[in-house]
């Protein structure tokens, strides 16, 4: 530990110099890498929003309750606190007659008119429940068991795909994040080997003076994580950019999409993309030194 | 300090390199190793500073078995010795100062001692001229005169040089010997690899071993 505290400032000297031994090849290594990170972050950006749509919608996720005596209001009541204390049950709201009424006619738009076909209001009273999604099926088991509800109409199969395509695009920024993540290591442990090539006489001699190997090995692994971590930053500059525009195109022509709070969305993904660089630039480098030690001393 | 028995080394090709080499080398010795080129000179050194591991035989180096399943604390007995490689093997783009305190960073010594002593070191083999000078700007004696003070500044108790006097004109030569022999002490041993024995003709206080086809011929102590 001494050592390493007495060495700090020659362990990031020596790794400058290993970049610059190389300046053209790690300079398209570090945009490279870069890009490959930058795919990452549209991976991870894709995630965020996704989640906060598919969180957004499973809020939604309301049931509605029609009743064997709509006319009732006790037992309207009653039935409200009763639902309430059912697990899985997010919120219960009495939608009265008049008040469905409205809604439809919202709903209906421009074609409301037709609802003056009807001498009375044809609507009942009804109950809206908010539930847990992942405890939708239970959930509907029990309102239909209960006393009182007549029919329960629900939006499963619509939830049930979005859920469905959600963790399909899930799945897929799985296998996009493991390609990425080989790659990087591959074009950084390629980058270390060629760096402890074009070094491999002064390795051999620090060798033979009698240097540990993590003293001769901290300078590459050093230079494999900054070179990443720049790649990196690269990565997050252009992300940032591409969120900023997407956020002012949507936001203006879709504002009814429930996106995630831009700053928030921006520093989760730049604190991300960062710190995957700053793993895969160890990981890479180590795996570049690992052919050190088939080298002969 | 040294010890070898019955030490053979075989290249991988089958060059018999060494052949029952039987040596003991002592604290604060001075050593010659001469013979002519291809005798085997380089090899012994190289088995002494773990380059090469014997092929039969045994071989201690400060009491460390020089086996190759002892890389571990033979890399960690290097940093007790102090070598000067025949072609230096200084570290290009580096000054003279930087290159004497490559051989000292991983000792565990405080930078500001560090550099004291690389500069020490430099002063002592009359380099405190160059001591900002990249290595590849440095003549061939000047470059010998650095890779002996990087050996010499880690204060080693084993020093070991092969063929310093090589592509040096006989003044030059005697100088460099002087500077060598200069460092041997009570703990020191330097043992010198040459094949030019007219330069230690008439040197006391030393040990020559004379090497020829792979074998010691001769062993000689000449007390001063």
């Amino acid at each position: 530990m001494k050592t390493f505290l007495y060495n700090i400032g020659y362990f990031l000297s020596e790794a400058m110099r290993t970049i610059r031994s190389n300046p053209l090849s790690n300079f398209f290594s570090v945009i490279g890498t870069g890009l490959i990170l930058f795919l990452l972050g549209i991976v991870l950006v894709g995630w965020s929003v996704g989640d906060q749509i598919v969180m957004a919608l499973e809020q939604e996720a309301e049931i509605s309750v029609y009743l064997t005596n709509p006319e009732d209001q006790v037992k309207i009541d009653e039935l409200t606190l009763q639902l309430q204390k059912l697990e899985g049950v997010l919120e219960v709201r009495s939608v009265g007659k008049e008040q469905a009424k409205e809604q439809m006619e919202k709903l209906l738009g421009n074609e409301s008119e037709i609802l003056g076909l009807f001498d009375e209001n044809p609507f009942e009273a009804f109950l809206e429940v908010r539930i847990n999604l992942g405890q939708m099926e239970e959930v509907l088991n029990k309102l239909q068991n209960v006393n009182g509800v007549e029919y329960v109409r629900d939006n499963r199969e619509v939830l049930e795909q979005m859920k469905q395509i959600a963790d399909g695009l899930k799945l897929i920024g799985v296998f996009i994040i493991l390609a990425v993540g080989m790659t990087t290591l591959i074009i950084i442990s390629h980058m270390i080997r060629q760096g402890i090539y074009n070094n491999r006489e002064q390795i051999n001699t620090l060798r033979l003076l009698g240097a540990p190997g993590t003293f001769i090995g901290f300078p590459f692994v050093l230079a494999g994580t900054l070179m990443t971590v720049i790649g990196g930053a690269i990565a997050i500059g252009f992300l940032l950019v591409i969120i900023n525009s997407g956020y002012q195109q949507l936001s203006g022509a879709l504002p009814f999409i429930p996106l995630p709070v831009q700053e928030w969305l921006q520093a989760r993904i730049s604190s991300m993309v960062l710190t995957v660089s700053a793993f895969l630039g160890v990981m890479g480098s180590l795996f570049g030194l690992a052919s050190m030690r088939n080298d002969k001393s | 300090m040294i010890e070898a028995k019955e030490v053979s080394l075989i290249y991988p090709d089958g060059t018999k390199a060494l052949k029952n080499i039987n040596l003991k080398i002592n604290p604060g010795e001075l050593v010659y190793i001469t013979g002519p080129s291809g005798s085997g000179k380089t090899s012994l050194l190289k088995l002494l500073i773990g380059m090469e591991y014997t092929s039969e035989g045994e071989l201690k180096v400060l009491n460390e078995t020089m086996d190759k399943n002892n890389e571990r604390k033979i890399r960690k007995l290097r940093k007790r010795i102090g070598p000067v490689f025949q072609e230096f093997k200084l570290i290009d783009g580096r000054t003279a100062l930087e290159n004497v305190m490559m051989g000292m960073r991983f000792l565990g010594i405080a930078p500001g001692k560090m550099k004291e002593d690389a500069e020490n070191a430099l002063k002592r083999v009359g380099l405190e001229h160059k001591i900002h000078t990249l290595v590849e700007h440095l003549s061939w004696g000047e470059a010998q005169r650095v890779a002996i003070a990087r050996a010499v500044a880690r204060k080693p108790v084993l020093i070991l040089a092969d063929e310093p006097t090589g592509n040096l004109d006989h003044e030059n030569a005697i100088n460099i010997l002087e500077l060598l022999t200069s460092f041997k002490d009570q703990d020191t041993a330097v043992i010198i690899t040459t094949h030019a024995t007219h330069l230690i003709d008439g040197v006391k206080d030393a040990t020559f071993v004379r090497v020829n086809s792979g074998e010691i011929t001769v062993i000689r102590s000449e007390v001063g």
